[in-house]
């Protein structure tokens, strides 16, 4: 079959009506969790994974999906309405949606976040469409020490790009190393550090991990101070952006989409880092950079356009190698094998309804937020209504039973507490929780390539510099790992004048 | 506070030791024939030297520098915080003897009012009202295995 037989196979899948329906459910709740603060795509990805157990693999996928890309729409309404980024993708989209809407200019911002998102989504889910294919032919001379050396690469660029101090993201990135390596070795079949807790031997489960680091850490987080919630309150009007306001903003969604789209293939890359490197890249190339941070309608298309087109690539990893690029993808990746399904280059020929049917409906997800989005803002205006004290016991709910739901063990529920504690001791001392969790997914994987790959060249560690893409990844690893030592780059990481000049 | 983030890099090289120690327990094999410690091995070697890292060169620029590290201990509600998180432990060790049902009904009795007082009629209300809701959404709707504990002879 060729391209366009594989493209109306995919349609023919999304637009089964019980895939339609799990598409809508999706964007539905990704929008919701984008929305609501306290609760991201993550948790509410984990929180749905047991449910999905019922649903075919596809319909299974079609939702999960939805609710990551849904959410890259919905962070953006709080992030204008009410400065409070409803998304850690959205936390740009504050700095001048919100100004705009303290302007009066709410709805443009409102509706060039969604056309801007809209429009890097659908050139997203095209590279997806173009660029999957050659990679799993490409992905299929892959050998145990390209991966290795790849997912090397992916963590090294997550805890490049992501944190202020690089040499703590790598820390949590080994501590999400070894927390792999809890349960049975997949070798020797001999347990490791499970203490003679019979749940333990399967490891660490994956939603209570991700459960309690992002969800019940914010909680508590949240109880030990007093939040107050500035609630919008002006009426949202004129949604369709103005003749000038496309004018000025169409250069930024291209700019936007084309680093979304890079930064989303990236191993360690993804929505969030997309979003920051828009919109500081935004800054530099425009004219008028001093109305950044004023309400520059510049700074909410970029870093929109940025987060939903890298939400579309993202997948290319994943669905091609089997490798996830970011926590999310990690979460997919969980959903696949619980499904039985083995992601990485055979996923493609062995189930294309699943592969073309993810892909399409991401098209038609796009199309249902478009259309849903800007008539419902009012009724998403609504939902920011609701205090927060009322909301947080629903979450602390929703991870209880989503944490319990997995294995019906309350073990796992004590897990995510647990993690829900480290989650809490790690944000007061500025760690980062994303490099743990993409390193514990990746872990095992890593395990065994290495080891593979070593008992192969018999104990050389040359394996991985004789090889041309292997080589190739170790070395940029390598690179970015000695690049924060030099004293003129300190000064000109990206992450780091992100955090200081933009965001606080 | 430059005393927590010692803390800190200190506790992160005990569990590196502890991983290592571990690993070696486990056996480490030889680079060409790994065993099941190798990683564990080597990944808390390359922790260990990260933290060792860390704490030298925050010692180079915390106590040469004359400004202090924000104040992340302070006005902190550490009562409440613990109390929370204590409900939660202990709700976690009952909810699959007493029930869903009746273990969060009481959660929620707690979690209504930590935040901000508010009158026990609403708590009452809300509590419920969330307990049902929740019940109907994933035990009837989605089909989890909630445990019926104490009444499971009704539900």
């Amino acid at each position: 079959m060729d391209l366009p037989n594989y493209l109306l196979l995919g349609f023919q899948v999304a637009f089964q009506p019980q895939n339609l329906f799990y598409c809508f459910t999706g964007v539905i709740i990704g929008t919701l969790v984008g929305v609501l603060p306290g609760m991201g795509p993550v948790a509410a990805m984990s929180l749905l994974l047991p449910a999905t157990f019922h649903i075919s693999p596809v319909g299974a996928m079609i939702m999960l999906a939805g609710i990551y890309y849904g959410a890259q729409y919905g962070g953006s309404t709080t992030s204008i309405l009410v400065n409070i980024p409803g998304e850690a993708s959205s936390v740009m989209t504050c700095l001048d949606g919100y100004q705009m809407a303290r302007q009066g200019r709410a709805g443009p911002a409102l509706g060039i976040a969604a056309f801007g998102s809209f429009i890097a989504g659908t050139i997203g889910i095209l590279g997806l469409v173009l660029i999957a294919p050659p990679l799993v032919n490409f992905a299929l001379r892959f050998g145990p020490p390209e991966y290795f050396s790849l997912m090397v690469l992916g963590l090294t660029v997550l805890t490049f790009l992501t944190s202020a101090s690089m040499v703590r993201a790598l820390m949590m990135a080994t501590f999400g190393l070894i927390l792999g390596t809890i349960g049975l070795d997949t070798i020797s079949g001999l347990a490791r550090f499970s203490f003679n807790i019979p749940e333990l031997l399967d490891g660490v489960g994956l939603v209570p991990v991700v459960m309690g680091l992002f969800g019940i850490s914010e909680v508590l987080l949240n109880i030990e101070t007093k939040i107050k919630r500035e609630i919008f309150t002006t009426k949202v009007k004129g949604l369709l952006p103005s003749k000038k306001d496309w004018a000025q903003s169409i250069g930024a969604i291209f700019r936007g989409t084309f680093i979304g789209f890079f930064l989303g293939i990236l191993p360690g890359g993804g929505a969030v880092i997309s979003s920051f490197a828009s919109y500081a890249i935004e800054k530099r190339v425009s004219k008028h950079p001093e109305e950044f941070g004023k309400g520059a309608i510049e700074g909410v298309a970029a870093p929109e356009a940025a987060n939903n087109s890298a939400a579309q690539t993202a997948f290319i990893p994943l669905l091609t190698l089997g490798i996830p690029s970011n926590v999310v993808m990690a979460l997919l990746l969980g959903a696949l094998i619980i499904h039985g399904l083995t992601p990485g280059p055979l996923l493609l020929s062995q189930h294309p309804e699943l592969f073309w049917g993810v892909v399409a409906s991401m098209y038609v997800g796009n199309a249902m937020l478009l259309a849903l989005n800007l008539p419902l803002i009012g009724i998403w205006v609504q939902l920011l209504r609701v205090p927060y004290t009322i909301l947080f016991p629903l979450i602390v709910l929703f991870c209880l039973i989503g944490a319990y739901s997995i294995n019906n063990s309350s073990f796992d529920v004590a897990i995510m507490l647990i993690f829900g504690i480290i989650g809490y001791l790690m944000k007061k001392l500025s760690l980062e929780a994303a490099p743990l969790v993409l390193a514990f997914v990746l872990g095992p994987m890593m395990e065994t390539a290495l080891r593979q790959s070593l008992i192969k060249s018999k104990g050389s560690f040359s394996i991985f510099f004789t090889r041309p893409i292997s080589a190739i990844c170790i070395l940029v690893a390598l690179a970015l790992m000695v690049l924060p030592l030099l004293p003129w780059f300190r000064r000109r990481r990206p992450g780091i004048s992100l955090d200081q000049e933009d965001v606080t | 506070m430059k005393k927590t983030f010692l803390i800190n890099d200190l506790v992160w090289m005990g569990l590196a030791f502890l991983v290592c120690w571990g690993g070696l327990k486990l056996g480490f094999g030889s680079f060409s024939q790994p065993q099941a410690g190798f990683m564990p091995f080597l990944t808390g070697m390359v922790l260990g030297l990260l933290a060792l890292g860390d704490l030298i060169s925050g010692l180079i620029s915390r106590w040469g520098a004359e400004k202090s590290d924000p104040e992340i201990w302070v006005n902190i509600q550490w009562g409440k915080l613990l109390l929370t998180v204590a409900v939660l432990f202990l709700y976690t060790a009952l909810f699959t003897i007493v029930g869903f049902l009746i273990a969060t009904i009481f959660l929620l009795f707690y979690l209504y009012r930590v935040m901000e007082p508010k009158p026990w009629r609403f708590v009452v209300f809300a509590s419920i009202l969330t307990t049902v809701l929740f019940y109907l959404g994933f035990k009837v709707g989605l089909e989890s295995q909630l445990p019926r504990g104490l009444l499971g002879f009704y539900f």
